[in-house]
């Protein structure tokens, strides 16, 4: 006589998706860590270096017929000192101008007979941020050959770049909800026909389309919970050894942000298994 | 009870399976179904436990017309039929115990308000001693009363039963019936479908009998 005590889970695990289905929940999860990551680590660095673009101005001199490079320079500085806003005005130095070059044209290949434009460094508060264009003016006034830097032109190419990360890392995160749909759903017909014949007896005893509809997202609740969290386990492991290697990517604040990426796996799991699986169930009588 | 009228049902639009047919069964009666293999009894059977829908005609279930109730109100007119399959359609992995108390698991019902009403059905039916055995290790026969205990532990108004004696000899079957009777004689309808000549012949009661989708009340 048989006296084992048999599970008390109506639908066996047997005949549900299991390591297969968990094995693609991680990594749509780890994908998913890293596209929320990424587009953090992007946001943080250019917000890094969009800071240091604008507190930094910079007057480039160069000599023109009426006023030599030299008379422009004292001209600009006397400006400088006099105009509202500037904090500090600072002209390069000939070793400064080559610590500039060197990375582009090599060390030591800087030659004494390169023309090398004068350039004054300015140090500008926040009301002359807003104000570059008087300040442009009124150096030219004094000096001809004088133009004012406010890397406007990288700031903008930088906010560009920054905007399409984070919509290419948007859609990352899209392709991967849709990818998780599409293997869910698979998995939950197959689920739904491997349980047919169990499903005819729970609807011929009186189960309500709920209660059946409850025992597929409690299985798959508890799947793409446990993998999800591995997969982001996962990233975050990633996101820690590259902070290791890489100074510029030690934000490890971003690793917060990852603790909702497999509950929200969760919830779609979830919604996806409950509405596909009503939806199916209606189709029998 | 159950009435039945001017029902028909096909697969395809050639061969009826069932064609207008009616009848009228009174509550606390008991019922053959009978005919050749293929006749409809199983189609018939299906009809009336709500496993299928007609292609025409109206079904009238404890007074309440089938095909005006809403998907969500089916449920709770099959808890008060009990269905013995031929197959039994016992689920594998749950033993005994859990199969025949699926159906108040499934009401809702907390296991210790079930829990001894479930063993002595369980005793009644001779399965006491073997509730903790999966369906796979059970004869044909305990099998078909595991079946029977589960169509009748959440104390349905209508038993309907497709050829239970099917797969258990003659003198099981016979034990079947009469278990069926006992519980026609509490008030329960019954209606049991057999092409098993000498079970209808044993046991008087009438026959609805099926030639060509067709019905015919026999006393």
């Amino acid at each position: 006589m048989s006296q084992q005590a048999a599970p008390k889970n109506i639908l066996p695990r047997a005949n549900m998706a299991g390591a297969s289905l968990g094995a693609v929940t991680m990594v749509m999860s780890f994908l998913a860590c890293l596209a929320v990551g990424a587009a953090l680590l992007v946001s943080i660095s250019a917000d890094h270096w969009l800071a240091r673009a604008t507190s930094a101005m910079t007057v480039q001199i160069s000599d023109t017929d009426r006023m030599s490079a030299d008379d422009q320079r004292v001209a600009v500085m006397r400006e400088l000192a006099q105009f509202p806003g500037v904090t500090a005005a600072r002209p390069l130095t000939s070793n400064d101008m080559i610590e500039l070059l060197e990375p582009w044209l090599g060390t030591g290949n800087v030659s004494d007979d390169l023309p090398l434009p004068v350039l004054i460094e300015i140090t500008p508060d926040a009301q002359l941020q807003t104000n570059a264009e008087a300040l442009d003016i009124a150096l030219r006034s004094v000096a001809p050959g004088a133009r004012l830097d406010t890397h406007g032109r990288w700031r903008e190419t930088l906010t560009q770049t920054t905007t399409i990360l984070r919509i290419f890392a948007g859609l990352v995160l899209l392709m991967v909800t849709l990818a998780t749909i599409t293997v869910l759903i698979f998995a939950i017909r197959a689920g739904l026909m491997a349980n047919a014949e169990i499903l005819q007896v729970l609807h011929q005893i009186g189960a309500h389309d709920r209660f059946i509809a409850w025992h597929f997202e409690q299985h798959f609740l508890r799947l793409t919970f446990l993998w999800a969290f591995l997969g982001a386990i996962l990233a975050g492991s990633l996101f820690l050894a590259l902070g290791e290697v890489m100074v510029e990517l030690q934000h490890y604040e971003i690793l917060i942000w990852l603790v909702p990426v497999p509950f929200g796996f969760c919830l779609l799991g979830w919604i996806v298994t409950r509405r596909h699986v009503l939806h199916s169930l209606t189709n029998l009588m | 009870m159950i009435r039945l009228e001017n029902i028909s049902l096909s697969y395809d639009t050639k061969t009826p399976i069932l064609s207008d047919v009616s009848i009228h069964i009174e509550a606390g009666s008991f019922h053959f179904v009978t005919g050749n293999s293929g006749a409809g009894k199983t189609s018939l059977l299906k009809l009336i436990f709500l496993a299928q829908r007609p292609s025409a005609g109206e079904i009238f279930l404890f007074g309440q017309q089938v095909s005006a109730l809403k998907r969500y109100e089916l449920p709770d007119i099959r808890r008060r039929i009990g269905v013995v399959f031929q197959d039994f359609r016992l689920i594998d992995h749950l033993d005994i115990y859990q199969n025949v108390t699926l159906p108040l698991r499934v009401a809702g019902q907390r296991e210790v308000s079930y829990r001894e009403n479930a063993r002595e059905l369980l005793d009644w039916v001779g399965l006491g001693e073997r509730m903790r055995a999966l369906p796979a290790t059970l004869s044909g026969g305990e099998k078909q009363r595991a079946a029977i205990a589960r169509a009748v532990i959440a104390r349905p108004h209508l038993i309907v039963a497709d050829e239970p004696t099917g797969n258990v000899d003659s003198e099981i079957g016979d034990r079947l019936l009469r278990l069926l009777e006992e519980l026609n004689k509490m008030g329960t309808t019954v209606i049991v479908a057999t092409h098993d000549q000498h079970i209808w012949r044993s046991f008087a009661h009438p026959r609805l009998h099926l030639t060509h989708g067709r019905l015919e009340l026999l006393k």
